[in-house]
C-alpha cells in the first residue's frame, strides 16, 4: 500500500468549513471551521455520534449543499464557488454518493436506475445500456438487471446504488451511512466491494459511518467528528 | 440530455400513472374537442357561402345605379361610396343604352344587361300572383347564374319565353316541374301612364291614389323551371319570373322597381333603375369600378360585400372559440393540478435525479415534456373527437333538413391549419400549465428531498 501513500495528493480540501443551518430564529450550527485534507486514492472514514455532521460534511462534499463559509476544493477546483449548473455538472461527472436508504427510484428497474446518471451526460442509448450491464456484473448483479427495488435485497439495493455512483466514472465516492439499513453480514459485504473499489481502481472513498469498529477495519483513516468540530484524525495503518 | 430521452423518460412516467394522465388528457381532450367543432363549424359556414357564391359566378358581377340611388337600395354604409355631391363636377348621369355601351367598350367587362324589374300579374290557368318580372338576355338565361331544373335557357333575345323559379310552382298550383313547360303562361304588367303623371300628384300616389297605371296582358311559353334559391342569396336575379329583352321592350312596363326611381325619372330623362356588368375576372372589378364611377355612376360590388362578410364571421370564429376556451382553460387548470401533485409523490425522485447529476434545467424539461405530452395526447385525441362529434351533428342536422326540403350541406370544415394548430395550441396550453410545477420542481433542494423517507 506503500505506494500510493507516496503518491499521495490532496484530492479534496477544505477550509475553515462551516455550515449553519437557520430554521426560524434559530441557528444550528451544523460544522465548524473544518480543515481536512484527503488524499487522492485513500479510503477514510468520517465518524461520531448522531448529529455530530458527518451527513452534512458529506453533503458539501458532493456538492448538494453549500457552506456558510470557508471553501471546498476538490481536484483543485473550489467548488464552493461554482454556480447551480456547474455545480450539477460536478454531481455528474466528479463524485459518486450512496445513501443509508439506497435512494434507487422504485418504478425503475436496476438497469434502469444505473443508466439514470448516464442520461444526464448524455450517453448514447446503447452505450449506456452496454455500460450498465459491465457495471451491474462487476457488482455481481446482472441476472437481476430487470428487478424493481422492492424485488431486490438490502444489500443487492446498496450494490445497484454502487453500481449507479460509479457509472461516469467519478475519482471519489462518497458513502452516507452506507450499511445503517443492513445486518451485519451484508454490510461486510458492502464495505469489502468498497475497499475492493479502492484498491483495485484507486477510487477514493469517504465514508460516513457511526460503527466505529467496522469503519477501523476497512479505512486507513478516521476522523471524528464531536459538535460539528473535527476532533480527532487518527492514521490506521 | 437528448431530446428522444426526454420524451421517452415523460412517456413512461404518464405511463406509470395511467389512470392520472388518461383523466388529465381528457380534459384536454374535450377543451379541443369543442375549439375544433366549433372553430370547424364556423369555417364549413364560411367556406360553403363562399363556394356558392364562386358557383353561381357573382365575384365576376357589378351592380351600377344612377348615381345617389345605392346607399337607400342597399342599405350599405355611407361612407364606402362615391358620393356625387362629392364630385360636383360630375353631371348626374343616366343609365340608358348609351352608358350600357360605354360600359361594354371598358377593358375586363364581359357583358353588360340592364336590370329591369317590373311588378306584374303571373296567371297560369285560374290562379295569379304578383311578381316582380326581371328582363335577362338569353346570354345571361343560359349562364351560371340560372341552374335550371326543367326545361333549357330562352335561345334568343325576342321569343315568348318565360323561365320561372321553382318557388312560383306551389302558388300556381303545378306540382310536377316539367309537366309546366311548354304551357303558356299571361303576364299582365302595370304600365305607368306617363300622360296621366303630374308632379304635384306625387303626395297622392304615395298614399295609393290616382295611380297613374294602366294594364296590359301578353302570353309567353315556359321553357324552363330555374332550381331553388340558396338561403342569403344575393344574387344579381332577385326574381322568380324571367324573360328575354326583345319580347320585353314589346311590353309597356315600368323601368324602376320602387319609389325612389320615381323621383330619378322626373328629371325628364329616362334610364335603368339598375345595369349589371359582368366580368371576364373579379380581378377587373377595381378598375371597373372606378371608371363607372368616374363617369358618375354608383357601383355595388358583391365582392365587396362578401368582405364584410368575411370580417363577421371573423367575429363569429371567435366567439365559438371563446366558448371552447372555457374548457381549454379548465383542462389546463387540471394539468397544473396533476403536475403538482406528481411532484409531491416525485419529491425524493427529483431529489435522487439531482443528486446523480441533474440540472435545475434538466428536471424543468422533464416536467415541461411530461405536461406537453399531456397536451399532445389530449390534443391528438380532442382533434379524433371533434371530428367525430362534427360528423355526428352533420348528419343528424342534415336528416331534419332534408325533411324541409333543404339540399344536403356540409356544414364543418377541416382545414390542415385546424387541425395542426389544435395540436400546437393544445401543447402550448400544457407547456403553459407546466410552467409553475417545473418551476417547483426545477428548485428542489436534493438534501431536503433525499432526508424526505
Amino acid at each position: 500500500m506503500g505506494w500510493n501513500m507516496a503518491n499521495a495528493s490532496p484530492v479534496i480540501q477544505t477550509n475553515k468549513l462551516s455550515k449553519i443551518y437557520s430554521t426560524g430564529r434559530v441557528n444550528v450550527e451544523a460544522l465548524k471551521d473544518i480543515d481536512l485534507d484527503i488524499d487522492c486514492g485513500t479510503f477514510v472514514a468520517v465518524t461520531g455520534a448522531s448529529g455530530s455532521g458527518k451527513s452534512t460534511l458529506l453533503n458539501l462534499l458532493g456538492g448538494l449543499d453549500r457552506p456558510t463559509s470557508g471553501a471546498i476544493e476538490v481536484n483543485g477546483k473550489r467548488i464552493s464557488e461554482l454556480n447551480r449548473g456547474e455545480m450539477a455538472l460536478f454531481r455528474r461527472f466528479s463524485v459518486g454518493m450512496i445513501f443509508q436508504s439506497f435512494n434507487l427510484i422504485p418504478s425503475r428497474s436496476a438497469l434502469e436506475n444505473i443508466e439514470l446518471p448516464m442520461i444526464f451526460a448524455n450517453a448514447a442509448k446503447r452505450d449506456r445500456k452496454r455500460r450498465a450491464e459491465a457495471m451491474l456484473e462487476r457488482v455481481g448483479l446482472l441476472p437481476r438487471r430487470r428487478h424493481r427495488p422492492a424485488e431486490l435485497s438490502g444489500g443487492e439495493q446498496q450494490r445497484v446504488a454502487i453500481a449507479r455512483a460509479l457509472i461516469n466514472e467519478p475519482q471519489i465516492l462518497l458513502a452516507d451511512e452506507p450499511t445503517g439499513n443492513l445486518d451485519s453480514r451484508t454490510s461486510r459485504g458492502i464495505l469489502e466491494l468498497l475497499a475492493d473499489l479502492n484498491r483495485r481502481q484507486g477510487l477514493t472513498v469517504v465514508l460516513v459511518s457511526h460503527e466505529v469498529a467496522l469503519a477501523r477495519e476497512f479505512s486507513r483513516d478516521i476522523i471524528l467528528l464531536r459538535d460539528g468540530r473535527l476532533e480527532s484524525r487518527e492514521k490506521v495503518r | 440530455m437528448k431530446i428522444s430521452d426526454y420524451i421517452e423518460l415523460s412517456f413512461s412516467n404518464l405511463w406509470k400513472r395511467k389512470l392520472r394522465t388518461f383523466l388529465t388528457a381528457f380534459g384536454v381532450m374535450v377543451g379541443i374537442g369543442a375549439l375544433v367543432a366549433m372553430v370547424g363549424f364556423g369555417k364549413g359556414m364560411q367556406k360553403n357561402m363562399t363556394e356558392s357564391f364562386e358557383s353561381l359566378d357573382l365575384f365576376n358581377s357589378l351592380t351600377v345605379f344612377p348615381s345617389g340611388t345605392m346607399t337607400r337600395r342597399f342599405g350599405a354604409d355611407p361612407d364606402d361610396q362615391i358620393r356625387p355631391q362629392e364630385n360636383p363636377q360630375v353631371q348626374p348621369a343616366v343609365l340608358d343604352e348609351e352608358a350600357i355601351k360605354r360600359f361594354e367598350k371598358l377593358e375586363g367587362v364581359q357583358s353588360v344587361f340592364p336590370e329591369i324589374r317590373f311588378p306584374a300579374l303571373v296567371k297560369y290557368k285560374d290562379t295569379q300572383e304578383m311578381r316582380l318580372v326581371q328582363v335577362i338576355p338569353a346570354e345571361i338565361a343560359s349562364s351560371k347564374l340560372i341552374k335550371l331544373e326543367a326545361g333549357k335557357p330562352f335561345g334568343q333575345d325576342d321569343e315568348d319565353s318565360v323561365i320561372i323559379g321553382r318557388s312560383l310552382l306551389g302558388p300556381l298550383k303545378i306540382k310536377d316541374p316539367a309537366s309546366v313547360l311548354g304551357q303558356k303562361i299571361e303576364i299582365a304588367s302595370i304600365a305607368f301612364d306617363f300622360t296621366a303623371f303630374n308632379p304635384m300628384n306625387i303626395p297622392s300616389f304615395l298614399q295609393g291614389k290616382q295611380l297613374p297605371f294602366k294594364r296590359k296582358t301578353y302570353e309567353f311559353a315556359v321553357v324552363g323551371v330555374m332550381g331553388p334559391m340558396s338561403l342569403g342569396n344575393t344574387s344579381p336575379l332577385q326574381s322568380d319570373v324571367f324573360i328575354p329583352p326583345g319580347s320585353a321592350q314589346r311590353i309597356e312596363k315600368l323601368p324602376f322597381t320602387n319609389i325612389w326611381d320615381l323621383f330619378q325619372a322626373r328629371g325628364g330623362t329616362l334610364g335603368y333603375s339598375a345595369v349589371n356588368v359582368r366580368l371576364s375576372s373579379p380581378r377587373a372589378a377595381d378598375a371597373v369600378k372606378k371608371e363607372i364611377q368616374d363617369m358618375g355612376f354608383s357601383t355595388f360590388a358583391l365582392i365587396d360585400q362578401f368582405n364584410q362578410i368575411k370580417t363577421s364571421f371573423v367575429y363569429m370564429d371567435m366567439i365559438l372559440a371563446a366558448v371552447a376556451m372555457i374548457a381549454i382553460f379548465v383542462a389546463s387548470l387540471g394539468i397544473i393540478n396533476t403536475m403538482v401533485m406528481s411532484i409531491m409523490e416525485r419529491y425524493s425522485e427529483i431529489g435522487i435525479m439531482k443528486a446523480v447529476g441533474g440540472s435545475d434545467r434538466d428536471i424543468q424539461k422533464i416536467f415541461f415534456f411530461e405536461s406537453s405530452s399531456i397536451g399532445f395526447l389530449g390534443g391528438v385525441f380532442g382533434l379524433a373527437l371533434g371530428w367525430t362529434v362534427s360528423r355526428i351533428i352533420n348528419r343528424v342536422l342534415n336528416y331534419f333538413l332534408a325533411k324541409q326540403g333543404l339540399p344536403f350541406l356540409e356544414y364543418f370544415s377541416f382545414p390542415l391549419w385546424l387541425c395542426v394548430g389544435a395540436i400546437a395550441f393544445s401543447i402550448i396550453v400544457s407547456l403553459v400549465s407546466g410552467i409553475y410545477p417545473a418551476h417547483r420542481a426545477a428548485t428542489v433542494d436534493p438534501v431536503i428531498a433525499l432526508r424526505h423517507d
